[in-house]
């Protein structure tokens, strides 16, 4: 029996909390296949980290610390992702599904020529066979996947499931790497922080915000404008919204916009993709409206309407309007 | 300047989801199909280089007949060429299945560039790019909201979290995946719909490729066994009822939050 390996990952001095997530499978799967758990800490000055990761689920971590490391290249990283998987005979290699996950593994897989299986919500052992939970169609269906192949590659969805809270008898040894700058294709220049442009969200006590379902630019005018109006909240809008110039970038709600938590939010055709979930789902009260009874928005709302929302805005509004006098 | 852009078609957004009786698909049959969205920016971004400098963009696409559509459409935009890799073999095979076959065409094209989605919007994989770059040796970047070209290198804004962005360098040949949004995409014009017409449409087989066992069912790694709808946690209360009715319940729990 191989190993599963973790490819934890280093931000702000600190192992992420998607890295600890990934444990709690890599744990669980290890306890039921017999496997062990050992993972790789990448890096600029990780020592401690690396010492932090192996007694916090991360089992026997290989550290590769070097200059070259600080920022994510899929040519460092893959040097000592390959490494790692050299070194602990891994089989079944887990990434967390963030920027830098998403962007290497499939590429460490197809060197592999391992099965690919990304951001995972569930990863269990079912007589004896690793199981992968993912979701597809944007968040419409779930999926149950097994993979076939010697080696298996997958990443976790972030927030997926708690971090690991248990003790592991971890021990931490050096991956010697000769990196060299020339070596990198893909070269970091810079991050660039959000620009906020004046809406910020995170201030609003409601949030009526609008999907794809909306429709069309003008209805969030005609048919959503006066909602807001009528509750003293502020728009919000998904991502598609935002890429079709519905509505200006600091609008958008999700994984890639602003993360809100109102008092009240108010969801128009909006599908409820766990990249726009995970920007609204801690709000205090959720409404949802949407015409498609199964769509995933409503396992996250308190209450739900299944209707057009051009036919139950309007009569909201309305009723709000007369409810205030 | 020679660009490929890969292309997938997937079910249309608001077609019914509907599960196959294997229970490992979706019914596929008499529902409308359309370019997944991220691989339309993908195109507009290729003729987008194609309105600037001298370029012949290629599209290539996986999948049966109706793909035909897809690719005519791609065409009709702009792009100069198609690639129609046709075989039932072909649609059996998984992520590195189709990034294999992807890889036989552009080793044998050698483009200067390859755009792509980020992922599709039916299976949202989200693996096949990178695969491909892994295979062909060539660098790659994700979730690109931006490209800039000098010289043979691009500068590419690539999406991270909370809305930051990364910028990153890297040298042509390459791959980029790009992030809905990146642009703002065209309609195919009447006159470009016919003048699509005249172009070059080439349908392969896997044979055709040199990959015959390489890929397909038989070579399949990562198989879905079951789709079914997301399981049902502490769901919403669905108000019913006539429009008024449900305004006015929703007044009273918005009143009940102290909002009114
Ligand atoms: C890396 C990454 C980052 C992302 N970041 C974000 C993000 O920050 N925010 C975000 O929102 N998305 C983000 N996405 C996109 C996300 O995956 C979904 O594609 C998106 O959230 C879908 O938006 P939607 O619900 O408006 O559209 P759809 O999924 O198309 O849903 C439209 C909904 O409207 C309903 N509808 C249609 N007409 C009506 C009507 N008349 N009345 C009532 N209901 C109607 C339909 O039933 C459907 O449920 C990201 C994706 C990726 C890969
Ligand atoms: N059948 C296909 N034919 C051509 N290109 C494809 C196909 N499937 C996926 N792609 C490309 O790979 C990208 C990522 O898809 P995926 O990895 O399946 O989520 C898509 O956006 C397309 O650019």
């Amino acid at each position: 029996m191989g190993s599963i390996l973790i490819v934890a990952e280093v931000q702000k001095g600190a192992i992420r909390e998607a890295s600890f997530e990934v444990a709690t499978f890599a744990q669980k799967v290890a306890g039921a296949t017999g496997r062990d758990v050992k993972s790789l800490v990448a890096g600029k000055g990780i020592g401690a980290l690396a010492e932090e990761f192996a007694k916090r689920g991360g089992g026997e971590v290989f550290a590769a610390d070097h200059e070259l490391l600080e920022h994510y290249s899929v040519d460092t990283l893959g040097v000592a992702v390959r490494a790692a998987i050299e070194a602990s005979g891994a089989d079944v290699i887990l990434f967390s599904n963030t920027p830098s996950g998403w962007d290497i593994a499939p590429r460490v897989a197809a060197e592999l020529d391992a099965g690919f299986v990304s951001d995972c919500f569930s990863i269990e052992v079912e007589e004896g066979k690793i199981v992968y939970h993912r979701r597809v169609f944007n968040g419409k269906l779930d999926a149950r996947l097994t993979i076939s192949s010697e080696k298996a590659v997958a990443t976790v969805q972030p927030g997926a499931t708690a971090a690991f809270e248990g003790a592991t008898d971890g021990s931490v040894s050096q991956l010697e790497l000769s990196l060299s700058a020339d070596d990198l294709r893909v070269r970091f220049v810079e991050t660039k922080i959000a620009e906020s442009k004046g809406v910020d969200l995170t201030k609003a006590n409601v949030i009526v915000a609008g999907g794809r379902g909306v429709g069309a630019p003008e209805k969030f005018q005609e048919v959503l404008k006066p909602l807001v109006d009528a509750l003293g909240g502020a728009m919000g809008a998904s991502r598609p919204v935002v890429d079709a110039g519905w509505l200006p970038h600091e609008y958008q709600v999700g994984s890639s916009g602003q993360v809100v938590q109102p008092k009240l939010y108010i969801a128009c055709g909006i599908s409820g993709a766990i990249q726009h979930l995970v920007g609204m789902k801690t709000s205090n009260f959720i409404i949802a409206i949407n015409k498609d009874p199964d769509a995933p928005i409503f396992e996250v709302a308190d209450l739900g309407v299944v209707a057009d929302l051009l036919e139950i805005v309007p009569a909201l509004t309305s009723a709000v309007q007369a409810a205030k006098g | 300047m020679k660009i490929i852009v890969c292309l997938k078609q997937v079910p249309h957004q608001d077609a019914r989801l509907d599960i196959r009786s294997d229970g490992a698909w979706i019914q596929e049959e008499g529902i409308k199909f359309e370019i997944n969205t991220y691989d339309t920016y993908a195109l507009e971004e290729a003729l987008r280089i194609k309105d600037a400098a001298e370029a012949e963009v290629v599209v290539v696409s996986i999948g049966p007949d109706r793909v035909t559509q897809a690719l005519r459409t791609a065409l009709g935009m702009g792009a100069d060429r198609a690639i129609h890799v046709k075989d039932p073999e072909a649609e059996a095979s998984d992520a590195i299945g189709l990034a294999k076959i992807l890889a036989a065409i552009v080793k044998a094209e050698s483009p200067d560039l390859v755009i792509m989605g980020m992922m599709s919007d039916d299976g949202n994989f989200a693996a096949i790019a990178p695969m491909l770059a892994g295979l062909t040796d060539m660098p790659h970047t994700t979730a690109a909201v931006k490209v800039e070209r000098s010289n043979g290198t691009l500068r590419i804004d690539r999406e991270i979290e909370g809305g930051a962005r990364e910028v990153v360098e890297l040298r042509s040949p390459c791959v980029i995946a790009v992030q809905t949004g990146i642009n703002q995409v065209r309609y195919a014009s009447l006159k470009g719909i016919m003048a699509a017409k005249k172009k070059p449409f080439d349908v392969k087989s896997i044979a055709d490729l040199g990959l015959g066992g390489q890929v397909g069912a038989a070579a399949v790694k990562v198989r879905i066994e079951k789709i079914s709808p997301p399981v049902k946690g502490e769901r919403a209360e669905i108000l019913e009822g006539s429009t008024q009715e449900i305004a006015d319940r929703l007044v009273g729990k918005i009143k009940e939050l102290g909002l009114l």
